[in-house]
């Protein structure tokens, strides 16, 4: 059962740290927005004539973006409590793991629908790319997928936070790279070797890639088989991540770790 | 019958085969102010994450209210509290900011005027927009005091609350402290290495060494314990025949100063040693007798080798 106002608090924490830390303002805003140029002049670029390359790379930023916002918001959210040596207070009060969880989870929603917002404005403009144009219901389901995939990711690598301290701090920044060369977030599965075209298999949001760029040159197509492979796959990962990271916050109290994370 | 408002029944935990809290049990009583002492490493920290649900137990129960923590957790953290020296709040938001936080988290209604009321006892009103990182320590302890009192707790947990609070703020506090125990029937576990604080405040004291509870009793009660009080006399001349009747009498004693002799004496036998060196002819121009304190009770168990029940 999730309690609203406790809920409302944590939020309130989250946007009282957003809008005062430089930090967070320069990771999930300027960055991305950056990298969103960046990313676009190159597309223009290499891609010459044929303007499918550059949409596809232009709407993999964006997609990209909102895992990054969201994984990032559910891993180092905490981590702003546990360098401040606010974490206790926060298991101390009657907040529970669920709302917790769920907080983070929503925080990370809503700045990435307003980064996501922004950055397709920013595309709109500068590079006369409309997102839309992949089709609302499109957009929609590979919405739902790429959540799922950023909250599993988030909650595990929460999970090896509380359970091993912040000597592992930088795999919440660190791991995600990994997986954006490998899910083929900006290139089709194809151009991959074969071994990692097997590991690229077994990632939801390279189902989410592939049926993108389908959508680039048909958008009236929905790509079923894709979308449901790839929401299985992510359904089974959320599963695990949240035994996972249950397990882990479970010894981190039996070991002590928990309260030694602040000190 | 009393209305116990924490109950602790042979609580255990073991950190690999290091066990650092060894099969404790005791209560809480409503409206008691129970302190918490021992030596570093007695176990003190570890029971209070245990009965702040932050550490497990390796087994054992922990009870409020009459209700299991382990499967109360949520109704019984609305009703307790907890304060530390040594925790802080968000650094990165304001004073303010992290009151509301905290307020939200407590369900706390009429927040603002709550808040308002607390920062203005423990006069930090003039904090309220400054960022919690820029604040002193003894700052911080006054917003950390004024965080676990926001929910109206029955039960707060203070882990050395004032071990960075000057004498002015700490006597606020102390008092503070005395007039919810009055007005409110405030109940508190109370850790702290200053003994003049447990002995003021303190209703029974809890001594924890190497895991164990090796004392329980009232301040008055453990330092009854101690029977050797020091009895300070001044004396003119005639030293010879003061050391002779104190080894007569088989007394420990030593001279600090010229005319100045300090004997380690049980109480009840004060009267006969002043009386006795009177009639031997010394001439004793002051006297003052130093009682055991609780300090003396602390040195004594964390000084001692064996952890039999004191």
């Amino acid at each position: 059962m999730i309690n609203i106002n406790r809920v409302v608090g944590l939020l309130t924490q989250e946007f009282f740290i957003t809008l005062r830390s430089l930090e967070v303002i320069i990771d999930i805003l300027i960055s991305p927005l950056t990298s969103l140029v960046i990313f676009g002049f190159l597309a223009l670029f290499l891609s010459g004539t044929n303007i499918f390359i550059a949409h596809g790379l232009l709407s993999g930023v964006l997609l990209w973006q909102t895992i990054f916002i969201i994984q990032y918001s559910v891993s180092v959210g905490s981590l702003w409590n546990i360098w401040s040596r606010n974490l206790s207070n926060m298991f101390i009060s009657p907040i529970s793991l669920t709302e917790y969880i769920f907080t983070y989870s929503i925080s990370g929603i809503i700045k990435a629908g307003i980064i996501f917002l922004l950055s397709s404005f920013l595309t709109l403009i500068i590079f006369h790319f409309n997102i839309l144009s992949l089709g609302l219901l499109n957009l929609l389901l590979y919405f739902v997928n790429i959540i799922f995939f950023a909250l599993w990711l988030g909650i595990i690598l929460l999970g090896l936070i509380f359970r091993f301290g912040t000597r592992i701090q930088a795999f919440a920044w660190g791991v995600l790279p990994v997986f954006q060369s490998l899910s083929a977030a900006y290139y089709p599965v194809s151009i991959l070797p074969k071994p990692l075209q097997y590991i690229a298999n077994l990632i939801p949001v390279t189902y989410v890639f592939e049926a993108m760029r389908e959508n680039l040159v048909d958008a009236s197509v929905i790509s079923w088989n894709l979308l449901i492979t790839g929401f299985v796959l992510n359904i089974i990962y959320f599963i695990f991540a949240v035994i996972f990271f249950s397990f882990m916050f479970k010894e981190s109290k039996r070991t002590g770790q928990f309260t030694r994370l602040e000190g | 019958m009393t209305d116990v408002i924490l109950k602790v029944e042979n609580l255990v935990k073991n950190f690999g085969k290091f066990r650092a809290v060894d099969g404790i049990s005791f209560s809480v009583p409503r409206g008691k102010i129970v302190g918490f002492l021992g030596p570093n490493g007695a176990g003190k920290t570890t029971t209070i994450h245990m009965l702040l649900g932050v550490t497990s137990k390796t087994s054992g129960s922990i009870s409020y209210f009459g209700d299991n923590f382990d499967t109360h957790r949520e109704t019984i953290l609305k009703r307790i509290n907890f304060a530390s020296a040594f925790n802080t709040l968000q650094n990165r938001i304001t004073v303010w900011e992290n009151l509301v936080v905290f307020s939200l988290l407590y369900e706390v209604r009429n927040y603002t005027k709550k808040i308002e009321e607390l920062c203005n006892h423990f006069e930090i009103e003039s904090l309220f927009h400054k960022r919690y990182n820029d604040l002193s320590s003894g700052q911080r302890t006054r917003v950390n005091l004024v965080k676990s009192l926001l929910n109206d707790p029955e039960l707060i947990l203070m882990d050395e609350p004032t071990a960075s609070l000057d004498p002015d703020i700490t006597d606020k506090t102390l008092t503070l402290i005395e007039k919810l125990k009055k007005e409110k029937n405030l109940t508190l576990l109370y850790t702290s290495h200053n003994m003049d604080e447990i002995t003021r405040i303190c209703d029974e004291v809890i001594f924890l060494d190497h895991g164990k509870i090796v004392a329980q009793d009232t301040p008055l009660g453990l330092t009854k314990r101690v029977k050797n009080a020091e009895l300070r006399l001044e004396f003119d001349g005639k030293e010879k025949i003061l050391k002779k009747y104190l080894n007569e009498k088989k007394s420990v004693f030593s001279f600090p100063n010229p005319n100045t002799v300090v004997v380690k004496v049980e109480e009840k036998k004060i009267p006969e040693i002043i009386f006795g060196l009177s009639q031997s002819g010394v001439w004793i121009t002051d006297i003052e007798v130093i009682k055991p304190s609780l300090e003396d009770v602390f040195l004594q168990i964390a000084r001692s080798k064996k952890h039999d029940k004191y």
